[in-house]
C-alpha cells in the first residue's frame, strides 16, 4: 500500500519523542489494514475504512492527540506529517462530515478531555463554530493540528453557509450566555473568517447586555441610538451615587439626635414598609 | 423584565438585607467614636458614606460580584485613598491590539462610554466591556436599593 510507504518515508521527519512509535507504526498499520481486526474503536475504524483513502487519511490526522501515551493507530500519527495533507479537498458530503465528527468524538473518548466538548458541539450545532475551535484545550502541543482544524472548520462553515442560505434567506445568530461557547451562524453575504465572526459574537453579547441596561434605567426605552442610551445610563449611575452622598449627609445631620438602638429602628423600618 | 435576565443573572437581595447590613455598620460606627465629639461634619459624613457603600457591597453578595470585591478591597486601605490597579491598562490594550486587524476598533462609541463607566463603577478597571455592562446592571440595582433604604431611614429618624 502506498499509504504505508508514505508513512515509512515520513517517519524520519518525526521528532525524537515519536520516533519509536513511528517505527512500529507502518507495520501496525499494514497489519490492521490487511486483517481488520476489531479494536476498541471497532465501529469507527470500519467506518473509516469504508471511505476513500485520502479522506480517511485526513480524518486520521484530525484525531491526533498527544503522542506521549501509547495509543491505537490513530493516535500515533505524528503532527508534523499533517502538512502534506493540508491541501486535500475536503469531502463535500455532509454524510462524511457527520461521520468525521462522530469519529473524532469516538477516537478521543479515551482522553476524556475534549470528548465532552466535541460531543457538546455535536449536539448543539452540526456546523463548526469557531469560538469552540479556538478555545479547545491545548492538550495537543502541536499548533499545526489546531491550524488544520481551523482550516477545516472554516471550510465547513463556508459550505454550511452556502447550504443554509439556499434553504432560508435570513438567519439569526443564536447566542447563549450560559455555555462557554457562543454559537453564531454566518449570515448571508457576510464574511466568515475567524476574526469577524468573533467580532460579531462579541458585538451581539454587548448589545444584549445593553438591552438589559436599557430596561433597568427608567426612560431609556424611548431613546434611539446607542450613544444616547449609554449617556443616559452613565447619568443614572452618577445620579444614584450623588443621592447616596446626599442621604448620608442628611443621616449625619440626623444622627446625634437619636440613640441607635438597632432593634427599635428595625421594628420601625418594618412597620413603615 | 425581559427574557435576557434569564441568561445574565442580576439578582439582588431584598431591601431588608440591605437595611440590616447598613444599620449594623452604623451602630458599629457609633460604638467606635461617639458622634458628638468630632466637630468636623465632613468627617462624619464621609464615614457614613463609606459605611453605606461597604454595607451595600456586603449585602449584595459579598465576593460574588466584581464591583463589591473591589469596593471592599478599597475600604481596607486608608479611608481616602483610591488605589488604581495597574492590571487594567495591560489587559485592555492586549485585547485591542490582538484583534484590531478586522474590526472597526470595537465601536469607539461603546468603548468611550465603557471608559466612563469604568471610572464610575468600582472595580471596573480590569474588565472587558461585556462583563462591565453586567456589573453595571447589578451595581445599578444595588445602588437603587441602598438609596431606598437610606431614604426610609432618614424619613424615620428625622424630626416629625
Amino acid at each position: 500500500m502506498d499509504l504505508t510507504q508514505g508513512f515509512g518515508a515520513r517517519s524520519g521527519v518525526v521528532g525524537p519523542v515519536t520516533g519509536l512509535e513511528s517505527l512500529n507504526f507502518s507495520d501496525e498499520f499494514r497489519h490492521l489494514v490487511a486483517t481488520m481486526p476489531p479494536e476498541n474503536t471497532g465501529g469507527s475504524f470500519t467506518a473509516l475504512l469504508e471511505m476513500p483513502v485520502t479522506q480517511a487519511m485526513e480524518l486520521l490526522h484530525f484525531t491526533d492527540s498527544s503522542s506521549s501515551q501509547a495509543r491505537t493507530v490513530t493516535g500515533d500519527i505524528a503532527p508534523t506529517t499533517l502538512h502534506p495533507f493540508g491541501a486535500l479537498t475536503f469531502p463535500s458530503n455532509s454524510l462524511l462530515l457527520d461521520r468525521a465528527a462522530r469519529f473524532s468524538v469516538i477516537a478521543t473518548e479515551h482522553n476524556g478531555n475534549i470528548s465532552g466538548e466535541t460531543a457538546n458541539s455535536l449536539q448543539s450545532n452540526s456546523g463548526a463554530n469557531l469560538d469552540r475551535v479556538k478555545a479547545e484545550p491545548a492538550e495537543t502541543d502541536s499548533m499545526v493540528e489546531n491550524q488544520n482544524q481551523n482550516y477545516s472548520s472554516g471550510k465547513r462553515k463556508e459550505r454550511e453557509k452556502k447550504v443554509k442560505s439556499s434553504t432560508n434567506k435570513t438567519k439569526s445568530s443564536v447566542e447563549s450566555d450560559k455555555l462557554p461557547y457562543v454559537h453564531v451562524r454566518a449570515r448571508r453575504g457576510q464574511a466568515t473568517d475567524n476574526h469577524s465572526l468573533a467580532e460579531r459574537a462579541r458585538r451581539e453579547k454587548i448589545n444584549a447586555r445593553m438591552k438589559l441596561l436599557q430596561e433597568l434605567v427608567p426612560g431609556c426605552d424611548k431613546i434611539q441610538g446607542t450613544a444616547l442610551v449609554l449617556d443616559e445610563i452613565i447619568n443614572h449611575v452618577q445620579s444614584l451615587q450623588r443621592q447616596v452622598e446626599m442621604l448620608s449627609m442628611r443621616l449625619a445631620a440626623v444622627n446625634p439626635r437619636v440613640d441607635f438602638n438597632l432593634d427599635s429602628i428595625l421594628a420601625s423600618e418594618v412597620s413603615m414598609n | 423584565m425581559a427574557s435576557a435576565d434569564k441568561l445574565i443573572n442580576t439578582d439582588v437581595p431584598e431591601k431588608d438585607v440591605f437595611a440590616f447590613h447598613f444599620l449594623q455598620s452604623l451602630s458599629n460606627l457609633r460604638k467606635q467614636n461617639p458622634f458628638d465629639t468630632p466637630d468636623q461634619k465632613n468627617y462624619r459624613v464621609r464615614k457614613i458614606k463609606k459605611a453605606a457603600y461597604v454595607s451595600m457591597a456586603r449585602a449584595a453578595g459579598g465576593s460574588s460580584r466584581l464591583w463589591s470585591r473591589a469596593l471592599l478591597r478599597r475600604a481596607d486601605k486608608d479611608d481616602n485613598k483610591i488605589v488604581r490597579f495597574s492590571r487594567r491598562k495591560r489587559k485592555v490594550t492586549w485585547k485591542i491590539s490582538s484583534k484590531r486587524r478586522r474590526s472597526n476598533q470595537r465601536a469607539p462609541v461603546v468603548e468611550e462610554a465603557a471608559e466612563r463607566l469604568r471610572n464610575l463603577v468600582p472595580g471596573g478597571g480590569g474588565m472587558e466591556t461585556s462583563k462591565l455592562m453586567e456589573e453595571t446592571a447589578h451595581y445599578i440595582k444595588c445602588l437603587s436599593m441602598q438609596v431606598k433604604v437610606m431614604q426610609c431611614l432618614v424619613d424615620g429618624l428625622s424630626p416629625k
